[in-house]
């Protein structure tokens, strides 16, 4: 049986209804037509739903969407600011670091959180930074690149 | 050669819309009022379906379709994408639902529900009755008499048995001062694509399917799936994804989710989605794992003088690509790559009642050169030969004939420079003898090279090899490219950019790759083979080609000169040595598609009917050649021998593409192909229960690929000066090498730290500390 909740994703609070079993990651696509946010395995092993909850790093699939009501919800869509990109959304585009893409998201997201906790990283502190995140097309080399490029600006 | 463009890292053109959420992956499309498809599978791996009752599942509320085996026409093909339906070289064992199973996970029934969850639901509800059939997973056993047979047509489940020969083998071995024999084997393994299979199809009421899918040929899928359904072509339209969330060869056949999605869309007249879970990704599609007996003869001055090799392919329940990776691996994985006057190849294509095999990155040479490359490692290891001019006496060299393609040469092929440029960058004369070490890590340094590899499909037979494109010029200066060429992720976008805007004097912002369908745009053969850059981009030049031949025919009307004498630069039209004749190329472009009188900034202006007439052009052609990439990857790891774990510190990889279109991607095949040829070489391994016949590893979680963690800091990349005559700006292939070499360079290197040999893929740590007696 669907409920219906408030959920604050980039700052807007969005009103959907759910299935109280929904994960976040159901709910972020399915529901609020979100879909910059990838589902990979649906099972918390490659990271492409990566999103920040409080400013944390989550894998949205592993997230019950009951959980996080309270919270608020950052996504890909909601890095911009201004119209202008995210320094790590350019740096991205400028290091190559984009192959399919379908990871992209998450670990930009999953990049957002350790630029946060720590705006210069060290290569070794990247590598851990997005070690929950799967990539299959760049062997991560250029990703490393572009976070390195986005803390420096 | 003077390029604008080519060579120069265009931004790639789809990153913008990737880095802000990317909407144009097929899994974000859907349509109103939508079904949603689950597929039910069976938990055997060989049995016979008795009955299969579903009147509980249809009496589900918001169940609108269900299909069971006898739903589907029994239209027996092969599903590979590249190749026709009935193509001779392939085996035609396929059915998009059968009543018998042959692997555990075959789908048994699909249902198509108003949500997934009531589709799941329903799933549960169907009951089938199935009697179990002996079963056989090795496909050794699996040749001998009195085995399970898992087809009628196929005795001792040979799907199909290939072989050729040349030179006198007896007097070859006779001839030999040292025989070395070794048998090689590799492992199960996906491609790992990120984006699951997926596919909405769509129904007219007259019966017009419309497919939207993650697939690497949109004309492959209208074929396959006109075939399964037993309509005619021109009744389905593959809408062409705009990029895909990875492929590596994985999308390269019809999955099972387009057909019983189009027969469930038929059935309701709604529009049907399927979605792949990742655990019915995993068991969808594999590299195929090879048994590779090796038997090499070797004269004291270092050639070879015989070589026998006994093939053993693992198809899985059906052929499919197995038919194909056979061959490849046969005639480019093993045998013509290097010289040697007397040699045999067998090869089997064995059913087992393990998954189907598939598509992978490579296709049967990453298997070939892993045994040919550590056995080569082992002879010069043992007769105390310099492992590069060992390579060097053995391979081609460039002017040489093809050693495959009759007429043709290698004509680009700088295996010399790719050997001796990695193995300085790696600095391989320090490298200390194999074993040597008394450390408890030991270093070693390892390198394997290929030298014989393709641009696409030129010179097999049954295999599609053709591309088109049409290039159409906008009145705002701009370019559209309309190509069926699928962007797997690894920069087709770019490259067909990169190629239009040389070609027509563009900024590359301004030109656009956009929509194309089965209906509007030329055939192309699939995104694989690495045949993208030389046979799309080739196409996609003589497209462009054939729209400036129409601007300059516009521009001599205007211009009242000949369309002949007209050159293009920096987006001037002029007549070649005359500068003050020069006129914006958007002026013609513009004028060609105005009403007669155009209004410009000096006002109201005639034209003529002779200018008239959208600048456009379109080209559908297959390429001229084959031509070959090589390359030598060097590797520097360690090996700790307390715990057997590796450690990639180091990787400089060296490669002959010809001119290089677009470095950064170029670079970013390269590293993204070590990720996959280290997860090959070290870690990944399908496994299943050899009871139950059951995956395993199914999700991220236990089926291990690299990660960041794992990957080396340091992979560099040496692209050899080269210009391939034929190809587009002097371009030949790349993505494949990318993974044919890292399992055995990693491998030698290996070898090189312990002073023990692993020959079964993938170097485990428990291998390791087994072979160095620990375990």
């Amino acid at each position: 049986m669907k409920q219906i909740i408030e959920l604050d994703v980039n700052d807007e609070v969005h009103e959907l209804a759910v299935e109280p079993y929904d994960s976040l990651l159901r709910t972020l696509r399915d529901r609020a037509g979100m879909q910059g946010t990838k589902r990979g395995c649906d099972s918390g092993g490659c990271g492409c739903c990566t999103v920040l909850v409080d400013g944390k790093a989550v894998y949205s699939c592993m997230t019950m969407v009951m959980s996080v009501i309270d919270k608020k919800i950052t996504t890909v869509e909601g890095l911009p600011e201004d119209g202008e990109l995210d320094p790590l959304q350019q740096a991205f585009i400028d290091a190559g670091a984009v192959q399919c893409g379908y990871c992209t998201c998450g670990i930009m997201m999953a990049s957002k959180q350790l630029l946060a906790d720590n705006p210069n990283p060290t290569e070794d502190e990247i590598r851990k930074g997005i070690s929950g995140n799967l990539c299959r097309c760049t062997g991560y080399q250029k990703i490393i690149d572009a976070i390195k490029m986005a803390a420096a600006s | 050669m003077s390029t604008n463009v080519i060579g120069k890292s265009i931004t790639r053109p789809d990153a913008y819309d990737k880095v802000t959420g990317g909407k144009k992956y097929p899994v974000n499309y859907s349509l109103p009022g939508m079904l949603h498809m689950k597929i039910l599978r069976s938990p055997y791996p060989h049995a016979k379906i008795l009955s299969i009752d579903t009147s509980e599942a249809e009496k589900v509320a918001g169940v609108r379709g269900v299909l069971v085996p006898d739903d589907v026409p029994k239209q027996y093909f092969t599903p590979v994408y590249f190749v026709p339906h009935n193509a001779p070289s392939m085996v035609q064992d396929f059915v998009l639902m059968s009543d018998t199973v042959r692997w555990a996970g075959q789908p048994v029934a699909a249902v198509a529900a108003v949500s997934e969850d009531i589709a799941e639901q329903a799933l549960e509800l169907i009951d089938v009755e199935y009697e179990e059939l002996p079963t056989v997973f090795d496909p050794e056993e699996a040749m001998k008499d009195g085995a399970p047979q898992l087809h009628e047509a196929s005795p001792n489940n040979i799907a199909k048995a290939p072989s050729f020969a040349f030179g006198d083998m007896d007097a070859g071995f006779e001839e030999a001062d040292h025989i070395f024999e070794g048998v090689y084997e590799t492992q199960r393994v996906h491609t790992c694509y990120m984006e699951p299979r997926v596919c909405v199809v769509d129904s007219d009421t007259d019966g017009r399917l419309t497919v939207h899918s993650s697939m690497q040929h949109t004309f492959g899928l209208r074929e396959k799936l006109a075939y399964a359904l037993d309509i005619a072509e021109s009744k389905v339209t593959v809408v062409k994804p705009t990029y895909i969330g990875g492929g590596f060869g994985g999308k390269l056949d019809i999955g099972f989710i387009e057909g019983l999605a189009a027969l469930l869309s038929l059935k309701t007249g709604k529009p049907v989605r399927g979605e792949h879970s990742r655990g019915e990704d995993f068991i969808s599609t594999t590299r195929n794992p090879i048994k590779v007996y090796l038997k090499t003869g070797v004269k004291k001055d270092s050639t070879y003088t015989a070589r026998s090799i006994r093939s053993i392919l693992d198809a899985g329940a059906h052929a499919t690509h197995g038919s194909e990776v056979i061959m490849v691996h046969g005639l480019y994985g093993t045998f013509f790559p290097w010289k040697c006057p007397n040699q045999l190849w067998e090869g089997f294509t064995v059913y087992t009642n393990n998954m189907i095999g598939g598509g992978y990155r490579g296709y049967g040479a990453p298997q070939g050169c892993f045994a040919v490359e550590s056995q080569n490692d082992e002879i010069c290891e043992t007769l105390g030969i310099d492992p590069i001019e060992f390579r060097l006496k053995n391979t081609h060299r460039e002017g040489d004939p093809h050693p495959v393609l009759e007429g043709h040469k290698l004509a680009s092929y700088k295996i010399e420079d790719c050997l001796r440029q990695g193995a300085e960058r790696i600095g391989f004369d320090k490298r200390k003898p194999a074993g040597s070490s008394t450390e408890v890590k030991k270093r070693g340094i390892g390198f394997a090279c290929h030298p014989l590899w393709v641009s696409g499909c030129v010179g097999f037979p049954d295999i599609y090899e053709h591309s088109g494109a049409t290039v159409k010029l906008n009145r705002d200066g701009t370019a559209d490219v309309i190509s069926a060429c699928v962007d797997l992720g690894s920069g087709q976008i770019s490259m067909l950019t990169a190629v239009v805007a040389e070609e027509l004097s563009l900024a590359p912002e301004n030109v656009r790759v956009v929509y194309a369908d089965t209906d509007t745009a030329p055939f192309d053969a699939p995104t694989h083979a690495s045949r993208a850059t030389y046979s799309a981009g080739l196409a996609t030049k003589a497209a462009a080609v054939e729209t400036k031949k129409r601007l300059f025919q516009a521009a001599a009307a205007v211009m009242e000169a000949n369309a002949e004498d007209m050159v293009l630069e920096d987006g001037m039209v002029m007549v070649k040595g005359a500068p003050d004749s020069a006129i914006p190329m958007t002026d013609i472009i513009a004028r060609a598609e105005s009403p007669f009188i155009q209004v410009g900034e000096q006002g109201p202006a005639p034209t003529t009917i002779a200018e008239k007439g959208t600048i456009i052009g379109s080209a559908s052609q297959a390429p001229p050649s084959n031509p070959s990439p090589v390359g030598a990857q060097f590797i520097e790891l360690d090996v700790d021998t307390d715990t057997g774990v590796v450690e990639i510190l180091r990787v400089v990889y060296s490669t002959d593409i010809g001119q290089v279109i677009h470095p950064n991607s170029a670079e970013g095949q390269v590293e993204g192909g070590f990720q996959q040829g280290m997860g090959y070489a070290l870690m990944e391994n399908l496994q299943f229960d050899q009871e139950t016949g059951a995956c395993l590893s199914a999700d991220f979680l236990d089926y291990k690929i690299p990660t960041s963690m794992e990957m080396p800091a340091n992979i560099e990349s040496i692209f050899i000066d080269s210009n391939e005559p034929s190809g587009p700006y002097g371009g030949k292939s790349m993505s494949e090498m990318c993974l044919i070499v890292p399992a055995a360079a990693i491998a030698n290197a290996v070898y090189n730290a312990i002073g023990v040999r692993i020959t079964d893929l993938p170097i485990t740590p428990e291998k390791i500390l087994k072979a160095l007696g620990k375990l």
